[in-house]
């Protein structure tokens, strides 16, 4: 599978991913909203709110890398001479995919730590609850991987792929 | 020694260009690593960070700003505003602080308003004979009052913070919001006079009646957000989805401007803008512990009243140190960072917490149109096709009106304590 086709892929999975939880947060607070407004609200909205917050957090951080969303301080890098930018950005792109790699493991003991446990209200297993943060390293880990490969073989300058501003 | 380590790869992380997000992770880990405290407590933190109630409605307040934007609600403010100060000399630039004012309302994000406001007004002002340099400067300074104005997506991250009520924020910033906005037309004006910039024709109440019906439905947002804090029926998550469900409505059925297909677009931009802010907020968490686990916001704290325990030099203290590191931070990350520590030093001089996250939240707006690091100005001289450096003149005059505002903020507490007192007794 080309570099492309695996952005492509993990782009189209993150965008499904967000609607999915930015869906079921929306949904759940209505039901919240209309449940108090006619009668009594079910317990689990709230904690099913905070759930989709998390996942909205993991499949859109490698996004906002992607974007530039992810802010940096760009002022000294980017004023550089020369080839000083690129490797700048090359250096800041291995760095967030370093830590990312080293936090993996203990991201994995903490969504098993969770399997110990369960929520109170809708009764689901921590570890899948715990397992936003390893997703939302995992795939920050995948979208510098990405720039990394792709500015080492020229196609991508490692600059932020701005999103279209909302007119 | 081992808080050495976290600072230095914090500051060598900003300096080469990593998002700040991920150097904060990167100094987390270094000092976790020396300190030889396993690195599980950073994905443990993370999710403590992120999994804060308060923070469920940005999502939320994002969404229904990028909905509104879309479906077609700009022009109907700028047209409103248009006929309520067009008519005064160098009414384009009055009109443009009034549309910042009114979209302050609803976005709560100062660089949504620079871009959605920008775009339609400064070629709009170019074109009616405004310098593009006073057209994008005059753009960029009023858009810094969309997060003080409420709703505030800053002021939400400061209730996460600190535990302040957000909807008591929201209202202390209406006050200071609206002194900001007059104290621009003014200068506005003054600038208008003295560079003889055109005034429009005035048209009529008539069109006042009119262009309010058309902006009615956008800025009866605005009410509902604080009728729904204030009445305590529902929370600032629910009024964020509420607002949403509002802005589509509006946007698909009574403006018919904003395309349903485009929707899971807007959806996911809104997203990426949330997860920039909670990544963000997740490895500061991590940050802000060891930080407290270092005594540090006591340390910043005992060193400053080591100096003076005078309150308002406290505050003048807080305020340079906020300023100058907004020229160079980006604003939501310096107010992760700094906000608890320097919350520390204003509790220790008697200073009311709601008044501190106010001009905090205030003073670190202002660091968006200020160089070298103005997001605000960056987005608004693009849009004029103009360079940096005119702009940065430009909008001198802004940057000055804009901090005797925060210093008349600063020192006068009633100015953001008195409606949050009378409204939520």
């Amino acid at each position: 599978m080309s570099v492309t086709r695996l952005e492509t892929f993990f782009i189209t999975l993150c965008r499904a991913g967000i609607l999915l939880a930015f869906g079921a947060l929306i949904l759940s607070v209505l039901i919240q909203v209309l449940g108090r407004t006619f009668g009594s609200s079910p317990v689990w909205t709230e904690e099913l709110t905070r759930f989709a917050l998390l996942y909205i957090a993991a499949f859109g951080a490698g996004l906002s890398l992607r974007s530039g969303d992810l802010v940096n301080v760009d002022i000294v890098c980017e004023s550089l001479k020369g080839n000083w930018p690129w490797r700048l950005r090359l250096l800041s792109a291995l760095c967030t995919a370093g830590l990312c790699t080293i936090l993996i493991l203990p991201a994995w003991q903490y969504v098993s730590i969770g399997r110990l446990q369960t929520s109170p209200a809708v009764e689901v297993r921590m570890d899948f609850v715990h397992a936003s943060v390893l997703v939302l390293l995992f795939i920050l880990l995948v979208f510098s991987l990405i720039r990394i490969i792709g500015m080492v073989l020229g196609s991508d300058q490692g600059l932020p792929d701005r999103k279209e501003e909302v007119s | 020694m081992g808080l050495a380590v976290l600072l230095l790869v914090f500051v060598f992380g900003l300096v080469i260009g990593v998002p700040v997000a991920v150097t904060l992770g990167l100094a987390s880990l270094a000092y976790l690593t020396y300190m030889g405290i396993p690195a599980v407590v950073m994905p443990q933190k993370m999710y403590a960070g992120m999994d804060v109630f308060v923070l469920l409605s940005i999502p939320g307040f994002i969404l229904a700003g990028n909905l509104m934007n879309r479906g077609g609600i700009t022009h109907r403010i700028i047209r409103f505003a248009n006929a309520l100060v067009g008519w005064v000399r160098g009414g384009l630039g009055l009109t443009n602080v009034g549309a910042s004012m009114l979209f302050g309302g609803i976005t709560g994000t100062a660089v949504a308003d620079a871009a959605s406001i920008g775009g339609v007004m400064i070629p709009g002002m170019k074109k009616a004979g405004y310098t593009p340099e006073f057209s994008a400067a005059v753009t960029a300074a009023s858009s810094t009052v969309g997060p003080i104005i409420p709703p505030s997506v800053p002021m939400i991250i400061v209730g996460a913070l600190s535990g302040i009520s957000v909807g008591k924020m929201f209202l202390a910033g209406a006050i200071p919001g609206i002194l900001m906005g007059i104290a621009m037309m003014v200068t506005a004006y003054i600038i208008a006079v003295r560079q003889n910039f055109p005034r429009q024709n005035w048209l009529g109440a008539s069109e006042i009646v009119r262009s309010f019906g058309g902006a009615f439905w956008a800025l009866a947002m605005t009410a509902i957000i604080i009728y729904g804090l204030l009445s305590g029926i529902a929370t600032p998550t629910e009024t964020a989805v509420i607002a949403s469900v509002y802005a589509f409505v509006v946007g698909a059925f009574i403006y018919r401007e904003l395309p349903i297909r485009e929707v899971p677009k807007i959806i996911i931009d809104s997203a990426i803008s949330s997860a920039a802010i909670l990544v963000l907020v997740g490895f500061a968490n991590v940050f802000g512990w060891i930080l407290v686990s270092e005594r540090i916001p006591q340390a910043i704290a005992a060193s400053v009243l080591q100096f003076t325990d005078n309150k308002y030099v406290v505050i003048l203290i807080i305020n340079i140190l906020l300023l100058f590191v907004g020229m160079f931070m980006e604003t939501i990350a310096a107010l992760i960072i700094l906000f608890v520590p320097l919350l520390a030093l204003a509790q220790a001089v008697g200073i009311d917490p709601l008044h501190f996250a106010t001009f905090a939240v205030l003073n670190l707006m202002i660091g968006l149109t200020t160089p070298p690091l103005g997001v605000c100005l960056f987005v608004c001289a693009n849009i004029a096709r103009v360079p940096l450096t005119p702009v940065v003149i430009a909008i001198l005059p802004f940057l000055v009106t804009n901090i005797l505002v925060l210093f008349l903020v600063s020192y006068v507490p009633a100015i953001a304590t008195w409606l949050p007192s009378v409204l939520t007794r």
